[in-house]
């Protein structure tokens, strides 16, 4: 890896080195307790009954037989749980999501939601009661197809919301003049795009664990993003204050976006454990994480641009349509910022957009790194990559010819700051020598004549932050211990990305204390400050910047403290690594914990501070060049060599930079070539499930990365001018593999995953 | 995971019994690593499992030059794949055993497992097929061998009658005119099941082929012989006009099926590339 500083330097101390995490110990030797490693005394075990068909409503629903098993303590059903409207993705102040589920309904609305739960003495007795439960459907119509849900007629899902299937009223989007625009281009390309139904499959299975005590208090542990919107939603639908819900998450085994909804589980485990008094777990199996998860939205898209034969973008009108599955989730925010963004990334005065989003009765999908943006801009890549092809251009030139630069209007509605983009691009292109890689030698290599190797480039940008759809606030306090440690309390969640690490980076450089000093508390929403959730790429950007901004109050304590002990003004001593220095005088000094220990009669000093932080947005960019070779007899793409440009300000820990880069290409590559997680279109059926049959890269499938960081347009709403990175990486990958395959084989395709069958039959069609 | 008795077995007498005698949905448990996948997914209903990895005189691996290579019931992928002999005289099964699933997997499952779990798509069967290898088979009454080619009768359906147990496979001698190849064709690289495995075993002599045994894995409802294809190999070069011919007729010999991993149109398509290229390689040894 490598990374180039073309911004203002100072002497940082931690930030911008890659320190030693502080969970990884634990982690590598297993010690690390993740949600599911928690065991009560009398724990049962909860399970869910998943409804074998699409769509129908349940005339009878019999479970004598599962309440007379052994060992089985509870069952419930919508008959004796509490109905309540709610929102299925805990942002309920926000228009990023809608209110459209029950926790049991006697309604179903996809193959695999559930109908009923019971708690047992073992995972196996609940298990085993599951088939006892007997329960007669009355089958509705279903649609698996957003087309087929919009059409007039078409069996209606939900009874709320604006109608005709749809999640939210059409997202639209009008800027200058289109149609006069596309009259004066030199040409026009038209074309519609289509993606699959990648899913996260995060390595932690969802898993909860709901326990209340004497005093009617309910302690849930849950892998959650979002913690305080859990205790929100919970205690909101089970009519309790917040002092009556506590919930806890320590370590994460990933989410990817996708833990941050509200699951049907996560109340029937709470109810179960209400109903029989003791702890109860639910935890679920692989199938369930695809069946009863979230997935991304699988999307179509219809894209018009004009240009000029100088290759300048003219006009954009382009209409997209998100399947939202059988429930809002967050259908309407992934729609807003998915459509918006189509906005900006190459820049164009005149742009007409329409996003829908669209129920069908197929399993729900939810927020998803990259959050609508993958499906949008692997659409506006490839259409440009066209364009070039078109007047007979390089598409790197064509591309850096039209990208964002600063001062243009970003999605959000605000200016770009700084060139990110542009500089990415062409520092990509210098590395790679990308006008020698256009021209090399395109022989094939004759001992595999079959093999064609090919290059192409995608280009993203991304908010850090979900505004304007959520107005964030990011919380901190920091504490100053009376042996010069620092607490610094946060709740923020630790999905694995090592979030924690940075936030006691920005802590302890901006307070001048070692990095070891620094621990951090979180995952406790009885204890930490309140927290909006890891999501949005924000957790650095915008918890970072309140944790900078607490270390800054308690630094400012600290020296008035060491002030009056060193008998000087606070303004004539500084604090740097553990040390108060007299400025005049560097020999007369006194560590922190002089200054903040007892001392004759004086007791240890109490130093806490709150930060708190509104930001707006800033956008991280970066182009992705990427290396394929496609054997044209099997039709297998494999990806050889990617080199990731990522502009994401101030880097904070470069390594953790690094691991998230390389993981989302991984993802992405597997977006692009392999995943696709497959609803049968006749019954709404899930075909693939399971990890077997949904292909996920693996290690050996992984191309050779050389990860740059350019610190290139920095943001002041960030920590030293940090941003965020972990969106990012997953949504160019896509389209420079898809230009990368027309580079090697001609073929231009619109969609993902693009699987060998599919480029055999492309190439046939060429050929023929 | 659903609840199962687990009973052990110390002698090969002691687990046929035992399988007559649990009856119904009662499953030899060796590695585990299918089986205990399947009872978990609810693929297989299971009531009993009978351990035999504590039978003695199952474990052995042994080589002579007359009767090929023997190994027993309980000996893993992993320990094979890394036999020197293995590596050098059987690049085939080499190529098979180290394409089966993962590491760990492989240091837990054991050939004659994937071999009993009689699927179309089993990486070990092709390649032991085009070997022409044996299985052995114990039963309280008669012990039987079977040429492996005539073990299996359907998916996951093999010839072994109530209270049979394999015992081992004979893999016969590699000779110094034989090449060997196989190859899978799946979507990645590691943890794969195949969509397509193609095995070639032949010998050359003076230039000419002198016989040759093609094996198609996944195409079919068991592993498939190409027995037109390799009549029209036999007796030839193997240059490669001939070959290309004899991968269109193994083309035409597949029965695919299609599934959620690829069409039946994209399974025929492969066996023909890939026996073209198995054909490439087990040539190889003699270039």
């Amino acid at each position: 890896m490598n990374v180039t500083t073309p911004i203002e330097q100072r002497d940082f101390k931690i930030v911008g080195k890659s320190v030693r995490r502080d969970d990884v110990l634990e982690k590598v030797t297993g010690e690390a307790e993740y949600t599911g490693d928690v065991k009560l005394p009398g724990m049962l075990h909860g399970k869910i009954k998943r409804a074998a068909i699409a769509h129908a409503r349940i005339k009878s629903i019999d479970v004598s037989k599962a309440l007379a098993y052994p060992g089985v303590k509870a069952v419930l059903t919508h008959e004796n749980v509490p109905r309540v409207l709610h929102y299925g993705s805990p942002h309920p102040r926000s228009a990023s999501c809608t209110k459209d589920q029950y926790i049991l309904d006697d309604r179903v609305r996809f193959w695999g939601e559930g109908v009923a739960a019971v708690a047992a003495i073992s995972e196996e007795i609940a298990d085993e009661a599951l088939d006892l439960i007997e329960v007669e459907y009355e089958p509705l119509p279903a649609v698996f197809e957003p087309e087929d849900a919009a059409q007039p007629g078409a069996p209606l899902i939900h009874e709320v919301g604006p109608g005709g299937n749809l999640v939210l009223d059409p997202v639209r989007v009008n800027r200058g003049d289109v149609d006069a625009a596309f009259a004066q281009a030199d040409f026009v390309l038209e074309g519609t795009f289509s993606g699959g139904r990648p899913h996260p499959a995060y390595m932690e299975p969802n898993v909860c664990i709901a326990d209340w005590d004497g005093s009617n208090k309910l302690t849930f542990w849950t892998s959650t993003q979002t913690s305080f919107m859990v205790r929100g939603i919970l205690a909101e639908v089970l009519g309790l204050p917040l002092t009556k819900v506590r919930v806890l998450v320590d370590h994460m085994g990933g989410g990817f976006g996708a833990k941050q909804d509200l699951f049907q589980h996560e109340f029937l485990c709470a109810l179960l454990a209400k109903e029989t008094r003791r702890p109860v777990k639910m935890e679920f199996t692989r199938h369930e994480t695809f069946v009863a998860g979230r997935s991304r939205h699988p999307c179509k898209i219809w894209l018009k641009q004009g240009f000029k034969n100088d290759g300048t973008l003219v006009a954009r009108d382009m209409k997209l349509v998100y399947d939202s599955g059988a429930y809002g989730s967050h259908g309407p925010g992934v729609t807003i910022v998915g459509t918006t963004a189509a906005t900006s990334l190459y820049r164009c005065e005149n742009v007409r957009l329409e996003g829908r989003c669209v129920y069908t009765n197929t399993p729900i999908n939810g927020a998803f790194r990259g959050y609508g943006v993958v499906q949008s801009y692997y659409a506006l890549d490839i259409q440009m990559d066209e364009a070039a092809e078109r007047i007979g251009m390089d598409p790197a030139e064509l591309k850096l010819k039209n990208v964002v630069r600063a001062g243009d209007i970003a999605p959000s509605g605000h200016p770009i700051l700084g060139h990110g983009l542009e500089i990415c691009l062409q520092h990509g292109m210098d590395v790679l020598d990308w006008k020698s890689l256009r021209n090399r030698d395109r022989t094939p290599d004759p001992k595999r004549p079959h093999i064609r190797t090919g290059w192409g480039i995608g280009c993203e940008m991304h908010g850090s932050s979900a505004y304007p759809g959520i107005k964030e606030q990011g919380n901190a306090t920091v504490k100053v211990n009376e042996d010069g440690t620092v607490t610094l309390l946060t709740g923020a969640a630790g999905l694995g990305t090592g979030a924690h690490t940075a936030l006691a980076q920005i802590v302890a450089e901006e307070l001048g204390v070692r990095f070891e000093d620094v621990g951090t508390i979180h995952g406790d929403t009885d204890v930490v400050p309140w927290d909006i959730g890891a999501f949005a790429s924000h957790t650095t950007y915008l918890v970072g910047t309140a944790a900078k901004m607490a270390a800054t109050k308690v630094r400012a304590s600290v020296l008035e403290r060491a002030a009056m002990k060193l008998q000087v003004k606070p303004g004539e001593i500084d604090l740097s690594e553990g040390n108060i220095f007299v400025k005049a005088e560097p020999g007369r000094f006194m560590t922190v914990a002089e200054a903040m220990g007892p001392s004759r009669g004086i007791p240890a000093a109490n130093i806490v501070a709150n930060g708190t932080y509104e930001p707006t947005k800033s956008y991280s960019f970066a182009a992705h060049f990427a290396e394929v070779h496609v054997d044209t007899e099997t039709g297998i793409v494999e990806v050889k060599r990617v080199i990731p440009v990522h502009d994401v300000g101030r880097v904070i820990h470069p390594i953790a930079a690094q691991g998230q880069i390389e993981g989302g290409i991984q993802q992405g590559i597997g977006h692009t070539l392999t995943e696709d997680y497959i609803i049968d279109k006749k019954t709404g059926r899930s075909l693939n499930a399971g990890l077997v049959d949904y292909k996920m890269p693996l290690s050996m499938d992984m191309p050779d990365i050389e990860t740059i960081i350019l610190e290139a347009a920095p943001d002041p709403g960030g920590p030293w001018g940090a941003k965020g990175v972990g969106e990012d990486p997953i949504i160019a990958i896509g389209p420079a593999i898809a230009n990368a395959i027309h580079d090697a084989i001609g073929v231009r395709f619109h969609h993902y995953p693009i699987t060998p069958e599919d480029i055999l039959k492309a190439l046939r069609e060429k050929g023929a | 995971m659903r609840r199962f008795e687990y009973h052990r077995a110390d002698t090969l007498e002691q687990a046929s019994r035992l399988l007559v005698d649990l009856g119904d949905d009662t499953f030899l448990f060796n590695g585990g690593t299918d089986l205990l996948v399947e009872i978990r997914e609810r693929l297989r209903r299971v009531r009993n499992v009978v351990d035999i990895k504590q039978i003695r005189g199952l474990s052995d691996i042994t080589y002579d030059e007359t009767r090929g290579l023997t190994f027993g019931a309980l000996v893993t992928v992993g320990r094979l794949e890394n036999l020197p002999l293995v590596r050098q005289r059987y690049p085939n099964l080499r190529a098979a055993f180290a394409s089966l699933g993962s590491i760990q997997v492989r240091n837990r499952a054991t050939v004659v497992g994937n071999v009993c779990r009689a699927s179309p798509s089993a990486d070990t069967i092709p390649p032991l097929i085009a070997d022409g290898a044996f299985i052995h088979i114990y039963s309280r009454t008669n012990m039987r061998v079977v040429p492996l080619a005539e073990f299996f009768t359907g998916p996951g359906k093999t010839v072994l009658a109530k209270g049979e147990i394999v015992t081992g496979i004979t893999v016969p001698p590699a000779g110094d005119n034989a090449g060997k190849a196989y190859l899978k064709h799946g979507r990645r690289k590691a943890m794969e099941l195949s969509t397509v495995g193609v095995a070639v075993s032949l010998t050359m002599e003076d230039g000419l082929c002198n016989d040759i045994r093609i094996a198609l894995g996944a195409v079919g409802a068991t592993v498939l012989r190409a027995p037109e294809a390799e009549a029209m190999l036999r007796g030839t070069s193997l240059d490669a006009a001939i070959v290309k011919n004899a991968a269109d007729k193994a083309m035409e010999e597949c029965t695919p099926i299609s599934n959620v991993r690829a069409s039946a149109e994209y399974r025929r398509d492969m066996v023909g590339v890939l026996t073209g290229r198995a054909i490439k390689q087990a040539l190889e040894a003699f270039a």
